[in-house]
């Protein structure tokens, strides 16, 4: 099996847990971003190029079920699991400490960049006094996750070979 | 040398990604909520909706778990509050037992549609929100039964927001608690005209262009204006003034508003079919 027939099913499972299991299961009102972790992980498990091409894909999926504009997620995602894969090239020694710390920063620097560039194209609701919450919450739920989303992105991602996109782009 | 080349790669993959989303952005933004963008959500909504649903029926007791846990103390003081709120509904049921009548009769007198006359399609309430930031739910009905977008969606009691979206069999409503959804409204005390602006799931809403001078009372009803160009017919329930507050220097006073409609506990709703002529 390859990257092309794993990590289809992957995005698929994230998106049904995305949209129908983890609504329902709030803390404080907030649900886990199983789309933003997804990029997060393709970040830790096959560095900058993987992070930033299963963002932009997982946040695609995830543009399909919000009113925000189109291609929002796909922007921030994409920015969040290149900056995470780009991190992790600097990071020597890798523990369970640092995934977790990682994923809870990245988190909730990814929610605060889709609120920002979402205010940028007029969505001025996102930033709110309840955003720094959304922030919290998410990137607390996104750390206890992440353990299990990194195991599963190391096994469908090939960390030597080029990302998502990037060997079809630059063959 | 293989390090810096991989450094460019990825540089190069990500620069190509974000011009790939500004564009797709921009092509949302172009079409307006139509073409090949809308027609991708609603696929996508169409396609999910069955999991969704499944997933939504299964997990419910384990969310409402979840949510009594966090919330305990809250739900208390709730409990509380909807004891003594039921207690004082009996009573105002009583006294207002005509009054429907009464404001059909008056609007039709100035021509204009009353709610209670317009068609209705029932429809069930199948998931929460997916996102975090914003107030949305998901109806069992969609285009092949009537509903088109902006369509008011409303329950026994009130108002609950509006269609956004609409597939062949599924429509997404935002919420009046939504902190994009506005709504002109009109005090039925003074007849002062406002609108009232979602904040946040748990948040009162906030009215809006209050004028200074205007006589508010706590516990007021206010309900849709329905002026012209609005997409809700007037007359529709929308909350109770919970505070009003008049600060130095201001040139509108701060309004706060209780919805009448507990629209975190929804199952069934009505969507209003504004289709027709008004």
């Amino acid at each position: 099996m390859t990257t092309a027939t794993r990590l289809p099913p992957v995005l698929l499972a994230a998106v049904v847990l995305h949209t129908a299991v983890f609504p329902q299961l709030r803390l404080f009102g907030v649900a886990a971003d199983v789309l933003l972790l997804l990029a997060v992980a393709a970040g830790m498990a096959g560095g900058a190029d993987w992070g930033a091409g299963v963002g932009f894909a997982a946040g695609l999926l995830a543009d399909c079920f919000l009113q925000t504009p189109f291609g929002l997620s796909a922007l921030t995602y994409s920015l969040v699991g290149y900056g995470v894969g780009a991190f992790q090239a600097t990071v020597l020694h890798n523990s369970r400490w640092m995934t977790l710390l990682t994923t809870l920063v990245a988190s909730a620097l990814g929610v605060v960049l889709f609120a920002a560039v979402g205010t940028v194209l007029g969505q001025d609701h996102l930033v709110a006094v309840r955003l720094v919450g959304i922030a919290a919450v998410v990137a607390v739920l996104n750390a206890v996750l992440a353990p299990v989303a990194v195991r599963v992105l190391r096994w469908a991602v090939e960390p030597g070979k080029p990302g998502l996109l990037a060997g079809p782009i630059l063959r | 040398m293989a390090l810096s080349r991989r450094a460019g790669r990825s540089r190069f993959t990500l620069v190509f990604l974000l011009l790939t989303s500004v564009t797709v952005i921009t092509l949302d933004f172009r079409d307006g909520g139509e073409g090949v963008v809308a027609s991708l959500r609603n696929g996508a909504a169409d396609a999910f909706s069955p999991v969704r649903s499944v997933a939504a029926a299964v997990l419910d007791p384990v969310g409402d778990a979840l949510a009594g846990i966090t919330g305990y103390g809250d739900l208390e003081d709730e409990n509380a509050a909807l004891r003594a709120r039921v207690a004082a509904l009996e009573g105002e049921v009583l006294r207002n037992e005509g009054a429907e009548r009464e404001l059909s009769q008056a609007l039709s007198l100035l021509d204009l549609d009353f709610a209670g006359d317009l068609p209705r399609i029932d429809a069930r309430v199948v998931s929460a929100p997916i996102s975090n930031f914003e107030q949305t739910i998901e109806l069992d009905r969609g285009s092949d039964d009537g509903i088109e977008v902006d369509m008011p969606v409303v329950t026994g009691s009130g108002l609950v927001g509006r269609t956004v979206s609409v597939s062949a069999s599924r429509s997404v409503v935002q919420l009046i608690t939504d902190p994009g959804s506005s709504v002109g409204v009109r005090l039925s005390r003074s007849s002062e005209v406002a609108v009232a602006e979602g904040r946040g799931p748990d948040a009162l809403l906030s009215l809006g262009f209050v004028d200074p001078g205007a006589d508010v009372d706590v516990l007021e009803l206010v309900v849709t204006s329905g002026l012209e160009d609005s997409i809700f017919p007037p007359g529709i329930p929308v909350g109770r003034v919970a505070s009003a507050d008049l600060a130095a220097g201001q040139f509108q006073q701060q309004v706060e508003l209780r919805p009448v409609t507990d629209v975190a506990r929804l199952t069934l709703v009505s969507v209003i079919d504004t289709s027709g002529p008004r």
